[in-house]
């Protein structure tokens, strides 16, 4: 046997525990979702059941209002992602090619910014939103996302931005380009992949979000998909909760694919800046 | 083609200045290397030709034009960048004929420029592949290509080769001491090599700590150097140096050994000085007045042996082309030329 | 008058942005200051000074000091928990192995959910009667009896302990590896050659090259823990008996459920200037990282 193949047993032997406790809830989660109701609450407790029920996803769209959910989560991740990218390309812009007065104190505030939760502000937050009348408006959340986000996108962007060479952007000027040409056709189509991935986890971090949801959305047809299946187990008599775990499934899995996908790129960009 | 004409110009960090006010003149058609170690400013000097920097006091102009308020666009200068600045989305051909696209030239007059630049530097085979395809000197040649395609009034080179390995290094200094006289465009040429200085300008600039040290062409720095920091720089091995104080007949050294020089002339008795002689202008000799070495390492080259010895405590290096079979511990008589030795005051460092 | 067009032009890029934060995040700590002296009604109608009453009342009020009590133990607790786990899990996962790129998607995959969903998950699999973990250790043997392991605070909080550790194993083991994975080669063939065994490599070479991504991993998460609502306001909202309650759980109990507005801002503030404190660490440790890795500059 080679070295390597003894290593990657003893490694997969180390991690198989925690690898087990990691994926222990998608087993519930897929196995709840598919069972028959009257099979919940039997005893003992058992993994197995008798049919597999699909039709409970059926069920569930429209015993939940899933569809609803799902498009006020869209509506608020898309919105919210869009307005965060667009106030943070320039300003990762402006941090990565710039010298300029305040950049320390700007990046000081970035970084409070980012450690502030929005938990320790929602009533401050609650209140402005009173104030703005935006209380059960999914515009609220559009703002308040973009804002707790930006710190984290403009960070991505500038350890991507760093990346490029400026000396592609001075040679672009030798050329006899002006600044907004080699910002367009040199500069922007290099960071293109840098813009999608940075979107992607905005869109992500929006999608999960809990709190100013359940705060700001006081009526259920603007609950977005995290409080809508919150409002599903949270002080009912009854939970259904086959229905739930299927709404768990499908508010879950697509993120979770997409990230597992992009996970390479977040570790990347927390190495090329975040924590340096 | 044109020239450059640099008038006081100063360049300040926040507090700290980098440049102290450089006045130079570059005439047109001429090849002008700037050299020095790191941190000297030689850079930052190109940056502000080009129009990357820009420029805390003074003037520069290319032509009769001041360029002072020109953005870097207009300055119709060509730059290759250390790092090549190849733009990687971009093919080879793309590359080459983005300025051209940039000014709207018409699709045949841009493919023959490309076509004829590709010829001039081997790329031909090339056009359609993209920079991350090619190797070193390929991108080198490519960096070079856009710069050529322009037509520029000056072309700029900020140390082009420091990427290079050594072999691949000494023929693309050639090529573009070739293309050079093929082209005639005055160039700048930024480098920390002394080496590549000598062998490919017309003239040098040596730069130290945001000042100019010597300007001139290869031989003269190399004969006449001004001051003991250009005596240092240029050449290799560098200069040895001894230091003493003028005495009757000759340099007294510290342990006072009497070093006989012929006539001292050109200092004042008593004057604290540096004698300066180039390794490859010792040679050897039986008088026993001379200066005794004892042998310390010794490195044959193959062209010539290289001996690194000790001269009253201070070491020395000789390069002898004839073969020689040196020991460890030997002692050995050193003569010179009295006329290639130099002289240098100990206090300023200026050439006596 | 260009130059001075120019100089502004950086400001002008990050100026938007800024606006908005100073908007969404600088307002609503002044107005939690505001508020936090003031007589509130249920409605949130400010009635007046009442010169620190609320802060008063926030220190009188025994929950306060249980659940700050416990709001450390939840800290402490899962941070620690999740550097233990991550260290090694991310040593592994910078060596090379066959499978590694897909141990990495598992490890990493409960970033990808929200923490509600995952609370909503444990919730259901910790159900007393016919919850799967229940079901899996009576299969094992392990026992034979159901636990209803939400129906006291002690197993709760641990149960949710266990989770906030599970949760921030992905985030934490990130931060390792984009240190390991900077970790100069030659420095352990040095070692190698100067006959180090593998502790000796982790002792003089790993841990103290580490030092500042752990550092950096232990302040974030502090200050994530400490924030954290989700986990525990899903699975069992504090209580029972208020016995799970950390302060963000209270806290927001006071703001939306009691409508106690006064001393929920009142705590706001408090949790805030905590948090600025841990966020000062976090800053001098990163501008400390910044200046040993800041080299010489060379010339541009």
């Amino acid at each position: 046997m080679t070295s390597k193949t003894t290593r990657s047993i003893l490694y997969w032997a180390i991690l198989s525990p925690l690898m087990v406790v990691i994926l222990f809830p998608f087993g519930v989660m897929f196995v709840t979702a598919v069972r028959p109701r009257a099979e919940l609450f039997t005893y003992p407790p058992t993994w197995g059941f008798s049919e597999f029920r699909w039709e409970n996803f059926s069920e569930m769209w429209v015993k939940t209002n899933f569809g609803g959910a799902l498009l006020n989560s869209l509506y608020v991740s898309i919105s919210a992602t869009v307005v965060a990218l667009v106030l943070s390309i320039p300003a990762a812009y402006a941090m990565s090619r710039y010298r300029f007065a305040g950049k320390g104190a700007y990046r000081t505030f970035l970084l409070m910014t980012q450690m502030m939760s929005p938990i320790v502000l929602v009533l401050g937050l609650f209140r402005l939103m009173m104030a703005l009348g935006l209380v059960n408006d999914l515009n609220s959340l559009v703002l308040t996302y973009a804002a707790f986000n930006m710190a984290f996108t403009i960070w991505m962007l500038q350890s991507y931005f760093n990346s490029i060479p400026r000396d592609l952007e001075e040679a672009a000027w030798m050329d006899g380009a002006s600044h907004l040409t080699s910002l367009v056709r040199i500069f922007l189509p290099l960071a293109v992949p840098a813009m999608v991935v940075t979107a992607i986890f905005t869109f992500i971090n929006s999608w999960n979000e809990f709190v100013l949801a359940l705060t700001m959305m006081r009526s259920s047809e603007d609950f977005t998909l995290p409080v809508q299946i919150y409002a599903q187990v949270a002080g009912r008599y009854q939970v259904e909760w086959h229905h739930v775990m299927a709404a768990t499934v499908l508010a879950t899995v697509p993120v979770a694919i997409v990230f597992s996908w992009l996970q390479r790129y977040l570790i990347r960009g927390m190495a090329l800046g975040a924590v340096k | 083609m044109s020239s450059v004409t640099i008038r006081g110009v100063r360049k300040k960090y926040g507090a700290m200045d980098v440049l102290h006010g450089i006045d130079l003149e570059i005439r047109d058609r001429e090849f002008v290397v700037l050299v020095g170690p790191s941190g000297c400013g030689k850079s930052t000097l190109l940056r502000m030709i080009a129009g990357l920097e820009s420029i805390s006091a003074g003037d520069i102009l290319i032509g009769d034009r001041v360029v002072n308020d020109v953005p870097a666009k207009a300055r119709d200068i060509a730059m290759v960048f250390q790092n090549y600045a190849l733009y990687p989305h971009m093919s080879v051909y793309e590359n080459m004929s983005f300025s051209l696209r940039l000014k709207r030239m018409t699709k045949d007059v841009i493919d023959r420029k490309v076509r004829e630049a590709a010829e001039i530097l081997n790329l031909s085979k090339f056009l359609d592949r993209s920079p991350r395809q090619l190797s070193g000197g390929q991108r080198q040649r490519v960096a070079m290509g856009r710069a050529l395609v322009r037509d520029a009034q000056v072309f700029l080179f900020d140390e082009p080769l420091s990427n290079l390995d050594a072999k691949l290094r000494v023929v693309m200094r050639t090529e573009i001491k070739a293309l050079h006289q093929r082209l005639q465009t005055t160039s700048v040429y930024v480098t920390h090599d002394q080496i590549e200085a000598m062998t490919m300008a017309d003239r040098i600039v040596v730069m130290n700590a945001g000042r100019i040290e010597q300007i001139g062409t290869p031989l003269e720095l190399y004969d006449t150097p001004a001051n003991l920091f250009v005596a240092d720089f240029i050449g290799s091995p560098s200069m040895n140096f001894l230091r003493g104080t003028l005495d009757n007949g000759g340099l007294r050294l510290a342990d006072g050994t009497l070093l006989p020089l012929e006539k001292v002339g050109r200092g004042t008795l008593g004057q604290k000085v540096v004698f300066g002689i180039r390794p490859e202008h010792l040679v050897l000799s039986e008088d026993s007045r001379n200066l005794a070495a004892e042998v310390e390492v010794v490195e044959p080259t193959g062209a010539n042996i290289q001996v690194y010895a000790k001269v009253a405590g201070s070491p020395l290096c000789a390069v002898f082309t004839e073969r020689h079979d040196f020991r460890p511990g030997q002692r050995i008589m050193l003569s010179w030329d009295y006329e290639r030795s130099h002289l240098f005051d100990d206090a300023t460092g200026q050439r006596l | 008058m260009a130059n001075r067009i120019q100089k502004s032009v950086p400001l002008m890029m990050i100026l938007p942005g800024l606006a908005l934060a100073v908007a969404i995040i600088g307002y609503p700590i002044f107005d939690l200051a505001w508020t936090s002296l003031q007589d509130v009604s249920r409605f949130g109608k400010l009635t007046g000074f009442n010169g620190g009453e609320n802060y008063a009342e926030v220190f009188g009020d025994p929950l306060f000091w249980e659940s700050l009590w416990r709001t450390g133990i939840w800290t402490l607790a899962v941070v620690l928990g999740t550097l233990a786990i991550s260290m090694p899990v991310a040593m592994i996962l910078n060596d090379d192995f066959y499978g590694r790129g897909l141990a990495r998607v598992i490890i990493m995959l409960p970033w990808a959910i929200s923490l509600t969903m995952t609370a909503v998950v444990w919730r259901w699999a910790l159900n007393g009667r016919a919850g799967l973990l229940n079901a899996t250790l009576m299969n094992a043997g392990i026992i034979d009896q159901p636990i209803e392991w939400l129906a006291t605070a002690s197993t709760a909080f641990v149960v949710e302990i266990l989770v906030g550790i599970l949760v921030s194993i992905p985030f934490t083991t990130t931060i390792l590896l984009g240190g390991l994975s900077s970790m100069p080669q030659d420095a352990y063939e040095a070692a190698v050659v100067d006959g180090a065994s593998g502790w000796h490599q982790f002792r003089y070479i790993t841990l103290p090259l580490m030092k500042p991504f752990i550092n950096i991993a232990i302040v974030l998460n502090v200050i994530y823990v400490f924030n954290s609502l989700p986990i525990i306001w899903v699975m069992t909202e504090g209580g029972p008996a208020n016995g799970t309650d950390i302060l963000v759980t209270y806290l927001y109990k006071l703001a939306f459920r009691f409508g106690q507005l006064g001393k929920a801002s009142a705590i706001s503030l408090i949790m805030f200037f905590v948090l600025l404190a841990f966020t000062m660490l976090y800053v001098a440790l990163v501008s400390r990282n910044d200046r040993d890795d800041a080299a010489p500059e060379e010339e541009v």
